[in-house]
């Protein structure tokens, strides 16, 4: 400690974020730049063909990009996430994300790893991220092409990996466990654990596709793990079943929810935090799209949408009675992927009731008691 | 690392400077910037003043002086304030020496 600096302090724990939190008051917020892809994923919610002429059209260009960094980093935004698709397909990636980071905002980026050149190892080691998330979708040619529909980008991806590691940029792997990669989990999680700066992590919840695209939707529903083999692997994973169990009282209520109100956004979508799509739309949070529920940054600000678009959006109740009985008052909710927002995708309404959900978080609860 | 009273010390490009709320903090954006490790830096009051106070052709003196009259205080003692936090600031190469 100095008579002039605080000691440096780790960043998670530094004592603004909560300080802000607890008003309200901006924090982070996310960029969709792109909903294109080169891979195909079988599970994914938003890819459109890397090649998608219309797609690129709609999307934010640089300057839109730039007027929502600069309102963000004026509101105090500290963090920023940058997403896609596959953002590198973006040939202003570079600028963009300096962009950020001239603006003293902590920048993390997800990314496939298939496009990275020795020009992003190279930005990437000067100009750190924060975090850069690669999600690992097998660790063989035939497992990563049933995942992603392109068997031919696994040698990309592992070239991708190499590169990032050998230059010495951290990585935080993780993957998402489905029906077609699910027989390689024990190698996916040894890969991730071995070149991972970060505790190795799984998503087994996939949601449903923002264009509502029937076709790709029954894929995802087809590649959806039973809720006991969820639940299986879960406890496979010590510190996944560790977590849980230590964790259960905080996670599962003593008494059902009181919310005679109908109130649907008991989370924190909207506070502290948004998500801009690709088009320049200002989500609460990254699943909550559809009509109604956006606001168009284009013709907006930032600081609009969180005044008086968010309070609107949170106010939103209902009086359905399956809500009512059922997840508008549930003990195991925060076991669940229910929310306002997947009910939606999955559902056509905020208030409907996800049978699939149900039994997962059901079954999750069952193991714990055990 | 000495501070050479007659130089000129500026910021460097790879740091960002904010205040949000009632913090000033400085960010590095950069590898061999602060320590790059996870950390990040505030200033207090003090510190706040000088870093705002660095800017091409204003030598150490200059500042000192300006901030002694505007704070009605010794210049002396702010002359050592400053090489104080500038000294710091070298080490985490926060700041360079102009010219
Ligand atoms: S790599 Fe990511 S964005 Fe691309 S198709 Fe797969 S899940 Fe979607
Ligand atoms: S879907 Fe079932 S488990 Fe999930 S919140 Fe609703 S009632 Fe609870």
């Amino acid at each position: 400690m100095s008579l002039y600096m605080e000691a440096p302090q780790k960043l998670p724990d530094f004592w603004l974020w909560e300080e802000r939190r607890k008003k309200q008051g901006l924090v982070s917020f996310t960029l969709e730049l792109t909903p294109r892809c080169n891979n195909a994923c079988r599970h994914c919610y938003i890819n459109l063909p890397a090649g998608d002429g219309q797609a690129r059209e709609r999307e934010l260009d640089f300057d839109g990009i730039k007027k929502i960094v600069d309102e963000a980093a004026e509101l105090g935004a500290m963090w920023c996430l940058i997403t896609g698709g596959e953002p590198l397909l973006r040939e202003d990636f570079e600028d963009i994300y300096l962009y950020i980071k001239r603006k003293g905002i902590f920048v993390s980026v997800f990314t496939n790893a298939t496009l990275i050149s020795e020009k992003h190892v190279q930005l990437f080691k000067k100009y750190p991220p924060r975090a850069l998330e690669i999600t690992v979708y097998g660790v063989t040619e035939k497992t990563y092409g049933a995942v992603t529909g392109k068997p031919e980008l696994f040698a990309a991806f592992m070239r991708g990996v190499r590169l990032l590691l050998d230059a010495g940029v951290p990585l935080s792997l993780k993957t998402v466990m489905i029906r077609s990669n699910v027989h390689e989990f024990q190698e996916i999680a040894a890969f991730c654990r071995a070149h991972s700066s970060e505790p190795f992590r799984f998503d087994p919840f996939i949601h449903l596709r923002f264009d509502r695209d029937e076709k790709r939707n029954q894929e995802i529903r087809e590649e959806r793990l039973s809720p006991e083999a969820i639940v299986a692997l879960e406890h496979s994973d010590s510190a996944r079943h560790d977590a849980l169990q230590k964790n259960c009282e905080k996670l599962v209520f003593n008494e059902d929810m009181d919310n005679p109100e109908g109130f649907l956004f008991g989370c924190g979508a909207g506070i502290s935090e948004f998500y801009v799509n690709h088009e320049g739309f200002f989500m609460l949070c990254a699943s909550l799209y559809g009509s109604g529920l956006l606001y168009d940054l284009k013709n907006g600000t930032i600081k609009n949408a969180l005044d008086d678009f968010v309070p609107k959006i949170r106010a939103m109740r209902t009086t359905k009675t399956e809500y009512m009985a059922n997840c508008g008052r549930c003990r195991i909710i925060n076991l669940c992927l229910w929310c306002p927002a997947h009910a939606f995708l999955e559902m056509g309404q905020l208030d409907a009731c996800v049978d699939y959900f149900c039994s997962v978080a059901k079954e999750r609860y069952k193991k714990m008691l055990l | 690392m000495e501070i050479d009273v007659n130089a000129v010390y500026l910021p460097s490009e790879d740091v960002v400077a904010r205040k949000i709320d009632d913090a000033f903090i400085l960010v590095p954006i950069a590898s061999g910037v602060g320590s790059m490790e996870d950390e990040l830096y505030t200033l207090n009051e003090t510190g706040h003043i000088i870093w705002e106070g660095l800017a091409p052709g204003r030598r150490v003196v200059d500042l000192a002086k300006s901030l002694a009259e505007e704070y009605d205080a010794s210049e002396e003692e702010i002359r050592q304030d400053i090489q104080g936090i500038l000294t710091e600031l070298l080490k985490l190469n926060m700041i360079h020496k102009d010219g």
